[in-house]
């Protein structure tokens, strides 16, 4: 990442920049005030000291120097609010980019875990399912205890091998959900589908968020559809997402027995966390004796 | 049979060529992408095509809509898709198209449901001649998500696994075979199915399917 607003370094007093610098991230408004209080001091001692230009003689000059002193605090302010909108921007500009370089990333990787290892393990496992029922056929000829253990070991590998495609498959869609390049929507109904408690789906989606928001927002309502099924013992679950300008909206609610709550390290808290990466916001609504509403509110586009 | 294979990993595509040689059918053709197997079909009318849905160029559902295709182009090849994944939405699209058309099945098997050599030619034999194929996580997928619980519920746990088989387009004999049952028994339990249902009895393996999955996403 560059240095934030170059230029502004350059221009501005570097003693001044380094005095401030680090407060100046820290209360903005705060400081800000401080020296445009400071400039509208010296503008009146200014006009002070020149309304008594005749009284003082020839200290009159001295005026110009809390006029100087104004301008320049002026100044010294505008650059560093410029500063500070430039480095706000630029933060926002490479979050932005992270954000969709991983989300790409993700994608390439299941895809070759798709097209590789799994691939070849369906093969793998084809194979050995012909060798079985070949071998299968011709159990009761000769050698029949050999023949026999062959096709127990076949079996067994055949067996591991169906297993590694199921572990693939778990670890692919954990990485990036395939259904989710057909919209966020359907990505959704199948999530809503898989879940054990019945979930009632409505999507309001005129248009398609970027796809790390819809990303996140997935991963969001999954963790929140599980959450449903493990701690809350409903029986009946309701899953929204709206787009509206904008803003993208998920809410999940049940009528379990409430009581949800962040804690450290616990789901709602990597959530929460993930939902701030983009400047999203996630509320609960949990009483005990329920019921559970969870809010998720992102930025369409990030 | 003759079959057209259209699958974009080489390896696999390879692994289903020699089963379905193994077994005594022709493959007709064995492609990687979408394109190529609607001309594959144009070309040899197999009596089924085997479809991965994800193939290039964009990885997404391009076998799924080939295999739509195919259904209302050549009602008399059955298409048997799969996949990687289940994703409900794609059953829901190709039964749409299934019960639009003519005679020809469809399916929808997890790709390795295809390593159960005699499952999977059962499959594609059921598809080819007209009948439906549903893999056990689609139908296990469907009774969950579905609203019919109250009717669902009535069933016995036995009703219920016959239930599901006949889901998945098994036909009775299949389904005694799969319960170590006997057919009498499966037809017993399937006329009790669909009594409590409220569903009007079907002879046809096919119809008494989209009969059960109509009732399940209702």
């Amino acid at each position: 990442m560059s240095a934030p607003g170059g230029n502004a370094a350059a221009s501005t007093s570097v003693l001044m920049r380094f005095l401030v610098r680090s407060w100046e991230y820290r209360r903005p408004r705060l400081w800000v005030g401080v020296r445009v209080a400071c400039g509208i001091f010296n503008v009146i001692l200014g006009v002070l000291l020149l309304a008594s230009f005749r009284r003082l003689g020839p200290l009159s000059w001295l005026a110009v120097l809390p006029l100087a002193g104004a301008a320049l605090i002026f100044w010294t302010v505008y650059r560093l609010q410029q500063d500070s909108v430039l480095r706000v921007r630029e933060l926002e500009q490479s979050r932005a980019y992270l954000v969709d370089d991983s989300a790409a990333r993700l994608r390439r990787i299941e895809r070759d875990l798709h097209d590789g290892a799994q691939a070849q393990m369906v093969a793998v496992a084809m194979k050995l399912g012909l060798a079985q029922e070949k071998l299968g056929g011709m159990v009761g000829g000769a050698r029949q205890a050999d023949l026999e253990r062959v096709l127990e070991l076949v079996a067994a590998a055949h067996r591991g091998a169906k297993e590694a495609i199921t572990e693939l498959r778990d670890l692919a869609r954990g990485i990036h959900p395939p259904v989710l390049d057909q919209g966020l929507g359907t990505a959704l109904a199948t999530l809503a589908a898989r879940s054990e408690v019945p979930v009632e789906l409505t999507v309001d989606l005129p248009e398609r968020p970027s796809a790390a928001i819809e990303t996140i927002a997935y991963f969001c309502a999954a963790e929140l559809l599980a959450n449903v099924t493990k701690h809350s013992g409903a029986r009946h679950a309701t899953l929204e997402v709206a787009h509206v300008p904008g803003l993208l909206r998920l809410r999940v609610s049940d009528d379990g027995t409430g009581g949800a709550r962040i804690e450290a390290h616990g789901g709602l808290a990597g959530l929460a966390e993930r939902v701030a990466t983009v400047d999203g916001k996630l509320q609960i609504s949990s009483p005990p004796g329920g019921p559970t509403v969870i809010a998720v509110e992102l930025p369409s586009h990030a | 049979m003759r079959i057209v294979i259209a699958e974009d990993s080489a390896v696999v595509r390879a692994g289903l060529a020699e089963i379905l040689a193994d077994h005594g059918h022709q493959v007709a053709a064995a492609v990687g992408n979408a394109e190529d197997l609607l001309a594959a079909v144009d070309q040899h009318q197999p009596d089924a095509a085997v479809v991965d849905v994800r193939m290039p160029p964009s990885y997404t559902d391009e076998g799924l809509r080939a295999a739509i295709a195919i259904r209302r182009d050549h009602p008399k090849t059955g298409v048997l898709v799969f996949s990687q994944y289940i994703e409900t939405r794609y059953t829901a699209d190709l039964l749409g198209a299934a019960s639009g058309g003519g005679a020809a099945g469809v399916g929808y098997l997890l790709k390795d449901r295809v390593a159960d050599v005699g499952e999977f030619i059962e499959a594609l034999s059921r598809v080819a001649a007209g009948g439906t194929a549903l893999d056990p996580e689609v139908v296990s997928q469907l009774l969950r998500a579905s609203r019919r619980a109250d009717g669902l519920a009535s069933l016995t746990p036995r009703e219920h696994d016959v239930l599901a088989l006949m889901a998945e387009g098994r036909s009775n004999g299949a389904i005694a075979a799969a319960l170590v049952i006997s057919e009498r028994a499966v037809e017993k339990h399937v006329a009790n199915i669909f009594s409590k249902l409220g569903l009007a009895p079907s002879d046809a393996d096919h119809r008494r399917v989209l009969a059960v999955l109509r009732y399940l996403e209702s």
